[in-house]
């Protein structure tokens, strides 16, 4: 799973001259909280958040009401936007993978990147579709089993598993791992199995050797 | 990826909300298009359709703000990602649209520069808007190129538009709209000037293209089946007003408006012929804008019109099965209980009985067009004469009172052939002969007699009617001219044969311009009729006219065929079409005939490869309908050189079936296998392989 298949394309962008208002005006009506700001030939110039609408209060305090109005009129999306240009905006090319781009997310907890090809931005990679991609990796939208396996770290663990369940011609529809939390030595494997009873997969997966379920559900 | 109905993030990439234009004209303006209202999301291709004159065209220029001096958007608001497009200075949308959206029309050539050559067409879309350099640009154009199946595409890019076929000329223009990676496409009939199967291979294209770059698409078109094959919503639009939108499921499923439904029993179905089924026109036209009739616009032409309809205009209302449908009675209507009214039911087609007797035997003709060189050589005359072999050993025989389709791609010798037969071109070898007499020659070399006894209908009325004389005297001429009508009843004989074209005594002092395109072809058809012949040619007849009209034109030939017993051999690309309306095919390529005999054998097992690729391309309006997926690679070999052997092998998708990779193919021409019902085919493969083919399509109903 690479970026370019998770992203949003065509994100809605805006130019850097547009005004603050305008650009507060259609992330409000679309619903969305990031809005690259792009130059000529798409190419990235900054980011713009719910955040940068904030104005200091400093700023404000020191105007009158008349000064104000005239402040927020000239005030464009160039002077409020995240520059790329001073490295304020944090990008990711396409063709990296998700973890990747999940990473550069989690390390400074930000809520979006652009993404580029070639500076030229291509989609937007947000919190949302990182967390759609984790449902569909755990297939989510299909009814089926979905059962947690425990096992230790070891080789041929997997392969034992698959063999219980393709001897009883069952296939699986998502799948993910993980280290079993303060229990080193450990995996925890989630699968989910479609087209079959909780029963059925609880009496095939307990015959696997050295394995436990921990959990199973139905959903 | 799987989103569910709900709010996609981002909104659509178009909204289009009650949008009403209008066109300013002399004393006061007139609203082409009404309350139009359709939403396109990430990746969707949403498709319109509707006879012409219905406002598709000005919904997409509306969107791009190419309304022309006059037209201007009246009310309502277009919104692109998300940003009113409505009420802006040139400027800000081309910095709002920039290079997000991108057209492909219909005809290629308008789009493409004739004096420049692609390469650098292409590579400036990318240094002009993003400022590549010129190497990088053609780096990416040609990979661009690739990604749209372009044959050599490095070399291409050398080349000028007219050095390649329209198929590649398309693909041209699309690889150069996607260039930029845009948000939104809109297609305006991409694919109405391509072959059968050039089309379907554009079409693939467009789905692929569609899934991989997650473009929202606006894609117009009249033919129900592109349609289908293409987009997953669908809305007909219907006198400037969108009339249903649905899932293209559903709307060819359960159509809920009656035009819906009137659109879908125009069509002939792949595989349906004029014995066991009929077509059923919609009875009347599209109300120009300036006259539209108060309440529903549909009305004067719907079978279940009521008068609440006649006074009060009805919304677009979401159904229950969330189809939008503007009908007040949609849930009353139920198509399966629709019975024909009086004035558009099909005539009766009467069996002539399988007679014996030919009226027209053809025997291998040939007609060669000799090209002139351009060496030294072939200036001063010592060349050798190179010939373009536009019609090879063609043979076949038409019985009285029945009709040949003809069918193939466009360069095949279709039209050679008929204009051989009608002697416009004189065949350059080869036996045919006409109720006896002999026929090789050209007009001048035949008798006033047989003139008369062959005529043709010709493709566009348009082009084939004196703009200066009236209805009545067009159809006259011929009467005078060939003496079949005394004097003093030509007038009488006119008003019969326009009566019989359901056009009445009115239109005789009428001018062509005066007319609609259905008119304008009958009254093409009345002329061909007036001097009563025994064979007419008719080379596609009805493709230039809207399906409604194409239905009632294809009845009122078939009421003639059955009224004179004329004998016709009918030319059309639509294999549907053909299907209904003949009784005998024969399929043409590269100038030879590849496959002929009885019109519900073309159509079923066994096929000539060919054949089975042509099936295989026919857009077919029903969803659910699947179909063999055969695309023919390359493009049709020139015809002054044509492959050795069979012409076809250098394309034929079944030559390994034979030993040797079908080596025999390139060295030996096919025999012809021939079944008890004279169905022939040119084919090296055996008829008991053929035969073991899965049909191409598989409806529900039945295999074709």
């Amino acid at each position: 799973m690479l970026v370019k298949d998770v992203m949003t394309r065509h994100p809605i962008m805006v130019p850097p001259e547009m005004s603050a208002a305008e650009a507060e005006h259609i992330m409000t009506e679309n619903l969305i909280r990031h809005l690259p700001v792009v130059g000529d030939g798409k190419k990235l110039v900054g980011l713009v958040t719910r955040q940068r609408f904030a104005l200091k209060p400093d700023t404000m305090a020191s105007l009158n009401v008349w000064e104000i109005t005239r402040y927020l009129s000239n005030l464009t999306v160039q002077k409020i936007m995240l520059s790329a240009k001073a490295g304020e905006v944090y990008s990711i090319d396409s063709n990296r993978t998700v973890e990747q781009a999940a990473r550069v997310m989690t390390e400074h907890k930000i809520g979006c990147l652009p993404v580029l090809d070639d500076d030229v931005v291509v989609g937007i990679l947000s919190e949302i579709d990182l967390l759609r991609s984790l449902q569909e990796m755990l297939g989510l939208p299909t009814r089926g089993v979905r059962v947690t396996m425990r096992m230790p770290n070891k080789k041929g663990q997997f392969a034992a598993l698959t063999t219980a369940l393709s001897q009883h011609n069952l296939g699986i529809m998502g799948i993910g791992s993980f280290p079993t939390p303060r229990q080193p030595g450990f995996y925890d494997m989630v699968l989910k199995i479609p087209e079959v009873s909780m029963e059925q997969v609880r009496e095939i997966l307990s015959q696997v050797p050295e394995q436990e379920i921990v959990d199973i559900h139905e959903e | 990826m799987t989103r569910t109905n709900g709010k996609v993030p981002g909104g659509p990439v178009l909204s289009v909300e009650d949008l009403a234009v209008a066109y300013k004209i002399r004393g006061g303006e007139i609203e082409a298009v009404q309350d139009v209202t359709f939403d396109i999301q990430r990746g969707e291709a949403h498709g319109i359709v509707g006879e012409s004159g219905c406002g598709k065209s000005t919904v997409t220029w509306a969107i791009l703000n190419f309304l022309g001096a006059n037209g201007y958007v009246k009310r309502g608001s277009i919104k692109f990602l998300g940003q009113e497009l409505v009420g802006r200075s040139g400027e800000e949308l081309r910095r709002l649209r920039g290079d997000q959206i991108a057209m492909v029309y219909q005809d290629p050539m308008q789009a493409l520069n004739p004096s420049m050559r692609l390469g650098d067409q292409m590579k400036e879309v990318l240094t002009v808007h993003r400022g590549l350099s010129d190497k990088e640009a053609e780096k990416r154009c040609i990979s661009m190129l690739e990604r749209v199946y372009m044959p050599d595409a490095a070399n291409v890019m050398h080349r000028f538009p007219h050095q390649i076929s329209g198929g590649q000329q398309q693909r041209v223009v699309i690889a150069m709209a996607l260039l930029n990676n845009p948000a939104l496409l809109i297609m305006d009939e991409p694919t109405t000037a391509l072959d059968v199967t050039v089309e379907a291979a554009v079409l693939d294209l467009i789905a692929e293209l569609r899934r991989d770059f997650d473009t929202g698409i606006l894609f117009i078109s009249h033919n129900l089946g592109v349609v289908a094959r293409v987009c997953n919503k669908v809305g007909v639009m219907y006198a400037g007003e969108m009339v249903e939108v649905a899932l293209t499921e559903d709307i060819y499923k359960d159509p809920q408006h009656p035009y819906t439904q009137g659109l879908i029993r125009c069509v002939p179905k792949l595989g349906s012929d004029k014995a066991s089924s009929t077509l059923y026109p919609i009875r009347g036209r599209v109300p120009p804008p300036n006259n539209r009739p108060p309440g529903c616009v549909y009305g004067p032409r719907c079978d279940y019109v009521r008068d609440h309809c006649r006074e009060v205009r009805p919304e677009l209302r979401t159904l229950p099965n969330s189809v939008q449908v503007r009908c007040h009675y949609a849930e009353e209507i139920d198509p399966s209980q629709w019975q024909p009214s009086e004035d558009i039911l099909p005539p009766k087609i009467r069996q002539n009985g399988d007679q014996e007797e030919y009226i027209i035997q053809v025997k291998d003709l040939k007609k060669y067009y000799e090209v002139q060189g351009s060496s030294l050589k072939d200036v001063i005359g010592m060349g050798e004469p190179r010939y373009v072999k536009a019609v090879e050993n063609a043979s076949f025989n038409v019985p009285k009172g029945k009709t040949l389709g003809i069918v193939g791609e466009s360069g095949c010798g279709k039209s050679t052939l008929i204009k051989t037969i009608i002697g416009l071109e004189d065949s350059t070898s080869g036996e045919a002969q006409f109720l006896g007499l002999d026929i090789t020659g050209d007009l001048t070399t035949r008798t006033e007699q047989l003139i008369q006894e062959l005529q043709m209908v010709f493709q566009n009325p348009d082009s084939t009617m004196n703009p200066s004389y009236t209805v009545g005297q067009q159809i006259a001429r011929p009467m005078l001219r060939f003496g079949t009508v005394p004097k003093n009843q030509v007038r009488e004989e006119v008003v019969k044969l326009l009566n019989l074209m359901r056009l009445g005594a009115n239109y005789f002092d009428r001018l062509p311009r005066q007319l609609s395109g259905g008119e304008k072809q009958r009254v093409g058809i009345a002329r061909a009729l007036a001097s009563r012949p025994d064979l007419v040619l008719c080379d596609e007849p009805v493709s230039a006219l809207d399906v409604s009209v194409q239905a009632a034109v294809l009845n009122l030939l078939l009421e003639v065929q059955a009224e004179y017993g004329t004998t016709m051999i009918f030319i059309a690309h639509d294999l549907s079409v053909v299907r209904f309306f003949s009784d005998y095919v024969a399929v043409m390529y590269l100038g030879q005939i590849m496959e002929i005999g009885p019109a519900d054998a073309i159509y079923a097992l066994p096929y000539h490869p060919y054949t089975e690729a042509l099936l295989s391309a026919v857009p077919i309006p029903d969803p659910s309908a699947k179909q063999k997926r055969i695309r023919l690679e390359g493009s049709v070999p020139s015809a002054i050189s044509p492959p050795s052997g069979c012409r076809f092998n250098t394309r034929c998708p079944r030559r390994h079936l034979l030993p040797d990779g079908g080596k025999i193919c390139e060295t030996e021409t096919p025999p012809w296998q021939e079944d008890e019902r004279g169905h022939r085919i040119f084919c090296h493969i055996p008829r008991e392989t053929l035969l073991t083919f899965e049909p191409v399509i598989q409806t529900k109903e039945r295999a074709v």
